[in-house]
C-alpha cells in the first residue's frame, strides 16, 4: 500500500517535471522570437554601410561601428528636435495628468444629475476615429493663428481629452473606501484637501502607469507634429525620424535608421525598466474583472 | 527661445480659464440650488466637457457638414450634396482598396491578438522560477515606439537583405518564388502588416489578460477538481465565462485601434501600388491633395464601420459575456 503511494507520488513527481520542461521550451522559443527583431536591431546599427547588404546576412557586426550612434545624431538636428520633443512631452503630461485625475474625481467621488450620462457620452469617444474630427480641429487652430506653434499638441491636454485614463483613473478611485472622504469632510477638510491629502498618496500606483502611457503618446505622436508643425527647427524626434527616412523611392541608410530606433526607444525602455512594477500593476488594478 | 515662451505663456493662461470658467458653472449650479457636492462634482468634469464641445462634438457635425461640401482649406466650403460620397464609392479607384486592406487587417489581427495573448497570458500565469523574466520580455514589444517597430519590421521585411527573406529562403526555393517584396508587393502586404502587429500586440493584451486570470477565484477551480473536472472543462467552464469581460474590452479596444492604424503605416510606407489604409487615405486626400470635402467622406465611413463593428460586439455580449452577480436566465 505505502508502496504504491510512493509510486503515485513519484509519477506525479515525474509529470510534473515533463511539464515543466516543456514549459519552459516553450516560453523561452516565443522570447526568442520576441527579441529577435531588437538582436537585429542593434546588430544592424553597428554594422558598416556595405555590410548591411550582405546577402546571406551576417548575425554579427564586424567590426562593431559604435560611431554610427553619433554619426546618424548628428546627421540631422535630433539636438533640437530632443528639446522639442521634452518641451511638448512635459507640457503636455503635466496637463493631461492633473486635467484627467480632476475629472476622474469628479465623476468617482461625486453624485450629480446627468453625471452617468456624461460618463457614458466620455466613454463613447473612444470610438470616434481621430481621423474624423481631424480637419475641424485644425480648422479651429488655423483660425486661431496657432498652426506652426507647439499650441495644438499641448494646450488640448487641459481639457482632459484621454477618455481611457479618466475610466482607469475614475476605477481606481471608486476603490477607495467611502468612509476616508467623509472623515476627511468632518474634519473640515474642502473637497480640494481631501483630495490632495487622501485621494492622491492611494492612487500613486494608477498615476504612474498612466505616466508611462501619455508619456509614449507623446513621445511617440506623429499625426499631431506632421499637420501642425511646419517649421523646421519645431520638429519632434518622430517627425525628424520621418525626414530621415529619405524620399518614398530612396533606399534608407539602414544602420543609421537602426541606430536612431535604438535611440528613439531608449527613454521608453528605461521608463519602463523604472516604473515595471507600478505599471504591471495600475494596469492589474483597473478593475477591469468588474 | 521665442518658439517655446508663446506656447508656454498660453499653457500657463488655459488651467487659470478654464478654473474660472469652472468656478462660474459651480456658483451658477448654486444659484440654480444644487447641493455643494453636486455642483462640485459638476465643475470638475467641467474642463472635460468643454474640451468635448469645443474640440469633439462641434468638429464631429462640422466635418459631416464638410463632408456634404467642396473645401480645398482656401475660400469657403460649397455644398455638393451627396457628390463626395458618389464619387469615393463608384469612381475612386483608391477607397475600396483601402477599406478592404483596413477591413482585412482588423478581421484577423483581432482574432489573432486576443487568442494569441490569452494562450501566453496562460502561459505566463505559471508559479514557476524566472517566470517574472519572461513576463518582462513579453511585455518589450508594447513599450516601442510606434516609429522604431515600423522601421525594425520594414527592414525585417526588406526584400533584398531582409533578415525575414533570409530565414524562409529555403522555402521559397522550394516553391521557386524570388525574394518577397513584403510591403510593395499587394499579395503579402497584409501578412507583413498582421505579422508586424501581432509582434506589437501581444505585450499590451497579455498584461491585460494576465490580471484577468489571478482575479479568477481559485476556489471554482478546486470544487470543479473535486467533481473531476479535467483541464480542458474547466478551461472553457470557468475560465473563459470568469475572464470573458476582459475578452470583451480587448475585442473592442482591437477593433477600435485595428481600423484605425495610421502612424506604423506612414513608417513603413508601402508603396501606392500595394495599398493603403483609410486613415493613410484620409490624410493623403485631406492635407496632401486638399481636397477636405472627400477626406471627410472617408472618415465618416470610417466612422460608421467602426460604430457598427463596435455595437455588433456589443449586441452579441448577453450571449457570451458573464458578469458577476448576474442572474443567469
Amino acid at each position: 500500500m505505502v508502496d504504491i503511494l510512493h509510486m503515485y507520488k513519484k509519477s506525479n513527481k515525474v509529470r510534473n517535471i515533463t511539464k515543466k520542461t516543456i514549459l519552459y521550451i516553450v516560453l523561452s522559443a516565443i522570447a526568442i522570437v520576441i527579441l529577435m527583431p531588437f538582436f537585429w536591431m542593434l546588430s544592424t546599427a553597428l554594422k558598416s554601410n556595405a555590410d548591411i547588404f550582405a546577402w546571406p546576412p551576417d548575425f554579427f557586426p564586424k567590426p562593431a561601428l559604435w560611431g554610427n550612434f553619433a554619426k546618424a545624431w548628428h546627421a540631422m538636428p535630433f539636438n533640437i528636435y530632443l528639446i522639442n520633443s521634452i518641451f511638448i512631452v512635459v507640457l503636455g503630461m503635466v496637463a493631461e495628468i492633473t486635467s484627467e485625475t480632476l475629472v476622474a474625481y469628479g465623476f468617482a467621488r461625486f453624485k450629480f444629475p446627468g453625471r452617468d450620462l456624461i460618463f457614458f457620452i466620455l466613454l463613447s469617444t473612444m470610438m470616434l476615429p481621430f481621423h474624423v474630427t481631424l480637419i475641424p480641429t485644425y480648422l479651429i487652430w488655423q483660425k486661431l493663428g496657432l498652426v506652426g506653434q507647439f499650441d495644438p499638441l499641448v494646450i488640448r491636454a487641459w481639457t482632459a481629452w484621454g477618455p481611457f485614463y479618466i475610466f482607469l483613473l475614475r476605477q481606481f478611485l471608486m476603490g477607495i473606501p467611502f468612509e476616508l472622504d467623509e472623515a476627511a469632510e468632518i474634519d473640515g477638510a474642502t473637497p480640494l484637501q481631501t483630495f490632495v491629502h487622501v485621494i492622491l498618496p492611494q492612487i500613486k500606483p494608477a498615476l504612474l502607469a498612466i505616466c508611462v502611457f501619455t508619456f509614449r503618446g507623446y513621445w511617440n505622436d506623429f499625426l499631431g507634429p506632421v499637420l501642425y508643425l511646419n517649421d523646421m527647427n519645431k520638429y519632434t524626434m518622430t517627425l525628424g525620424m520621418y525626414f530621415f527616412m529619405g524620399g518614398v523611392n530612396e533606399q534608407p541608410s539602414w544602420n543609421y535608421l537602426m541606430a536612431m530606433s535604438i535611440v528613439i526607444a531608449l527613454p521608453m525602455l528605461v521608463l519602463f525598466f523604472i516604473a515595471q512594477r507600478y505599471f504591471i500593476e495600475g494596469i492589474t488594478f483597473t478593475g477591469l474583472k468588474d | 527661445m521665442e518658439q517655446y515662451l508663446g506656447t508656454t505663456e498660453r499653457w500657463f493662461i488655459t488651467p487659470l480659464v478654464l478654473m474660472f470658467l469652472a468656478m462660474i458653472i459651480y456658483l451658477l449650479l448654486r444659484k440654480l440650488g444644487w447641493k455643494a457636492r453636486a455642483a462640485t462634482g459638476f465643475a470638475l468634469v467641467s474642463p472635460w466637457l468643454i474640451g468635448f464641445i469645443i474640440f469633439t462634438a462641434f468638429p464631429l457635425i462640422y466635418s459631416l457638414y464638410l463632408s456634404f461640401t467642396n473645401y480645398s482649406l482656401f475660400g469657403t466650403p460649397k455644398w455638393i450634396g451627396l457628390n463626395n460620397y458618389i464619387y469615393i464609392f463608384t469612381n475612386d479607384y483608391e477607397f475600396w482598396p483601402s477599406v478592404r486592406l483596413t477591413l482585412l487587417y482588423a478581421t484577423f489581427t483581432v482574432p489573432i491578438g486576443v487568442i494569441g495573448s490569452l494562450m501566453i497570458a496562460m502561459l505566463l500565469n505559471n508559479r514557476i522560477k524566472g517566470i517574472g523574466a519572461f513576463r518582462t520580455i513579453y511585455y518589450l514589444p508594447a513599450v516601442m515606439p510606434d516609429v522604431a517597430v515600423a522601421l525594425i519590421w520594414r527592414w525585417l521585411f526588406n526584400s533584398q537583405s531582409g533578415l525575414i527573406n533570409y530565414v524562409i529562403s529555403p522555402f521559397l526555393k522550394i516553391f521557386h518564388i524570388g525574394k518577397i517584396d513584403w510591403f510593395g508587393d499587394p499579395k503579402y502586404v497584409l501578412w507583413a502588416f498582421i505579422i508586424m502587429s501581432v509582434w506589437g500586440i501581444f505585450g499590451t493584451n497579455t498584461v491585460v489578460f494576465l490580471a484577468g486570470l489571478q482575479g479568477v477565484p481559485r476556489s471554482l477551480y478546486e470544487v470543479a477538481e473535486l467533481d473531476g473536472a479535467n483541464s480542458w472543462i474547466k478551461f472553457w467552464k470557468i475560465t473563459i465565462p470568469q475572464i470573458s469581460p476582459v475578452i470583451l474590452l480587448q475585442v473592442v479596444m482591437g477593433i477600435i485601434s485595428a481600423l484605425q492604424i495610421f502612424t506604423v503605416a506612414m513608417f513603413v510606407r508601402p508603396t501606392t501600388g500595394a495599398g493603403i489604409f483609410m486613415n493613410q487615405l484620409i490624410y493623403n486626400r485631406g492635407f496632401t491633395q486638399l481636397h477636405m470635402g472627400q477626406a471627410s467622406a472617408i472618415a465618416w465611413v470610417l466612422f460608421v464601420i467602426i460604430l457598427a463593428f463596435t455595437l455588433l460586439v456589443f449586441k452579441s455580449t448577453p450571449a457570451w459575456v458573464h458578469y458577476e452577480g448576474e442572474i443567469k436566465r
